[in-house]
């Protein structure tokens, strides 16, 4: 496969473009593989069962990756690589990550399209900012949860011991030393000390402070992964690729995150998919990457449960499930915030269409991802709870469609005016870390609800993934 | 003239550079004034565009191959830009950039994109800016924005020193300050002391306009 330190080459000797230049080529490249690759978002069939334009996403992807290449912002240099690279690149990848160690030990496997498996799920906070006093209390809240494979935590809301935690500052690694402790200290916490954690910090943004924290004295496990960021679109930096040196002598699973935004460069929701499935491409080249997190974003809405963006992650995921065997999840970013009704269609309907496409699931950033302290492990409980159950239900793509769609208009108008929900504080009772029965009797509502629908709860917790 | 307005607008909402360049070139031919062109021409297509985005019917895609359009026929329109830029009054200017730290910037280049359409002078410091480097380049260039956008909350908490600093300076009264990005709320730019704050690109220019009143 090719080295990591041949890409490092590449991109000290690649073509030299300006980026407005590299953004332009994006754009005219995506509209063009969208024509040629027939590509066509249905309203009405929110999750495609069309192989065959699942499978001409999947190519159109390689063809505009292989045209688009990879910028290198630090150097204006375009890496590019061969067909040949690619396939070899991606055969190449892991088809299993053993997270975690002792008996919450747990191994993650590629899912196909239609899998009746559950998916691995991963339950985060996304990065959600919460004051010192209650981190771990969030961080308990994801660790915490049945069908958490693995967790991550939030982020530290502004201040750490009275010191204002900033991007590149001295407080910047010691926030992410402390980041990674809390959270294993919330995985013994809640009796389950070996549980994996999917990214290690979300503290901090500079690869220097995240290398500082991975350290098993600091709560790191030798096989908690770290996630490195591309920038949008198609686009990567130094400060990131560190991370790969780093990571390559380490234990830790290389882990992509991935962001591309639809309506942006990449244009609609067709060309939009098809630069997403081309970051799992950009993050196996430039990254090494074993597993990649995918938040695709509607620009304007900020989140990933409007129409077009379940069809994207559907097609998407479909894709790559279809002609690879690498491991991706499904990040969940919904509109509306804990404990509402709004919120609970949304996270359903996402963890619905990722289950049945193939992905493994990443719940959940709540209110959009902009209020701290309003993400909890609720939210990853009711997205998970309907991905096991459309697995095991067996429930094929059509069936899931006609669910979705069932559910879409319960929100989907309001989109815009989704409730901010509730803080972690009104919604849960912090001593003890458990939702409040306002929101678990709410929840029962709705389950009940979408079970009238069609989706089959009872044997959710019967088999993991 | 009027039918060659039409056609100018119609180029730039397809964006379609050569048309635009042809365009440009019949209207000197014909002795349309530039700001004309400009103005009533190739303006107003960017301007349905814009309103199309807001809305989520095209996307950011058609507003850079419009924009690409723009800048080819503003490009023939250069013999008489000078008397152009005699004639034409900006709304004001703006120095805009991702703050330190901070490498996420497409919300910032839709902005600039939208400032600029809508008639500011628009200075782009890209992403990963100084704050030093914000309130040098403001004072360097007279601007009466400093526009400052931010997606992590590790790089968000730069704002209120940009404004702290403009203060220490003895300069606060000098520039307006704008902020925005994917977790800064309306509250959070009222408590840190921001004179501006856009959620969405039309609230970002109305701020803006506001702000130069």
């Amino acid at each position: 496969m090719i080295d990591f330190w041949e890409i490092v080459r590449r991109s000290e000797t690649g073509e030299l473009v300006k980026e407005r230049d590299f953004d332009m080529r994006v754009v005219r490249t995506s509209k063009k593989m969208v024509e040629k690759y027939d590509l066509k978002f249905n309203p009405e069939e929110v999750i495609p069962s069309d192989d065959a334009m699942v499978d001409r996403l999947f190519e159109a992807a390689i063809e505009y990756f292989l045209t688009v290449g990879i910028y290198c912002t630090d150097t204006e240099r375009i890496i590019k690589c061969t067909r040949d690279e690619l396939e070899v690149a991606l055969n190449a990848s892991t088809d299993q990550i053993t997270w975690g160690k002792g008996r919450d030990q747990r191994t993650q496997y590629p899912r196909k399209v239609e899998d009746p498996r559950p998916p691995f799920c991963n339950f985060t906070l996304v990065g959600t900012p919460y004051p010192e006093e209650i981190f771990l209390q969030a961080a308990m809240s994801t660790a915490k949860e049945d069908l958490a494979d693995c967790f991550s935590g939030g982020s530290i809301l502004h201040t750490l011991g009275g010191i204002e935690v900033r991007s590149g500052s001295p407080a910047e690694v010691e926030a992410a030393i402390w980041d990674v402790g809390k959270r294993r200290e919330a995985a013994v916490r809640v009796g389950h000390p070996g549980k994996g954690m999917y990214t290690q910090v979300s503290a901090a943004e500079k690869a220097d402070a995240m290398i500082a924290a991975a350290r098993p004295e600091f709560g790191a496990l030798d096989r908690d992964g770290m996630l490195m960021g591309a920038i949008a679109e198609m686009k990567v930096d130094y400060d990131r690729m560190k991370k790969v040196a780093f990571l390559l002598r380490a234990t830790y699973p290389l882990g992509g995150l991935m962001g591309p935004l639809m309506g942006g460069y990449a244009g609609g929701p067709e060309g939009s998919a098809i630069n997403m499935v081309a970051h799992l491409f950009l993050g196996r080249i430039a990254f090494m990457t074993e597993y990649t997190n995918f938040f695709p974003i509607d620009i304007h809405e900020t989140c990933n449960t409007t129409r077009a963006m379940l069809w994207l992650t559907a097609m998407c995921h479909q894709a790559m499930a279809r002609n690879t065997h690498m491991l991706h999840f499904a990040n969940t970013f919904i509109a509306a915030g804990p404990c509402t009704d709004f919120a609970c269609y949304e996270l359903i309907n996402h963890g619905v269409t990722a289950s049945v496409s193939g992905a493994a699931l990443s719940p959940a950033a709540s209110a959009r991802n902009m209020y701290p302290e309003r993400c909890t492990g609720m939210e990853g409980r009711i997205a998970a709870e309907a991905a096991h159950a459309a697995a095991l239900s067996g429930m094929t793509r059509k069936d899931a469609n006609a669910l979705v769609n069932k559910i879409l208009p319960k929100y989907e108008d309001k989109i815009k005016e989704a409730p901010k929900g509730q803080k972690i504080s009104q919604c849960y009772d912090l001593k003890s870390v458990t939702p409040t029965d306002e929101y678990l009797e709410l929840y029962q509502q709705v389950k009940k609800e979408v079970g009238e629908m069609g989706l089959d709860y009872s044997l959710v917790g019967s088999r993991r993934h | 003239m009027a039918a060659l307005l039409q056609q100018m607008k119609a180029a730039i909402i397809d964006g379609d550079p050569e048309k635009a360049t042809a365009l440009a070139q019949s209207a000197l031919d014909q002795e349309m004034s530039p700001l004309e062109a400009l103005e009533k021409g190739f303006s107003p297509g960017m301007s349905v565009l814009g309103d199309q985005f807001e809305k989520g019917e095209v996307f950011l895609t058609e507003l850079l191959l419009a924009e690409e359009a723009m800048n080819a026929a503003v490009e023939v329109l250069k013999p008489k830009i000078a008397e152009l830029k005699a004639q034409t009054q900006t709304k004001g200017k703006v120095v805009i950039g991702v703050i330190q730290g901070d490498v996420h910037d497409i919300g910032k280049n839709i902005i600039k994109l939208f400032l600029s359409v809508s008639g500011y002078e628009v200075i782009d410091l890209g992403r990963d800016v100084p704050v030093r480097e914000f309130i040098e380049t403001a004072q360097k260039e007279n601007a009466d924005i400093i526009a400052a956008s931010a997606l992590m909350t590790t790089t968000m908490i730069y704002m209120p020193e940009l404004i702290k600093q403009l203060g220490e300076r003895g300069i606060r009264d000098q520039f307006k300050v704008m902020v925005g990005g994917a977790p800064v709320v309306r509250s959070w730019a009222e408590e840190i002391g921001s004179d501006g704050y856009g959620r969405t690109t039309s609230e970002a220019i109305a701020e803006a306009d506001r702000l130069v009143e």
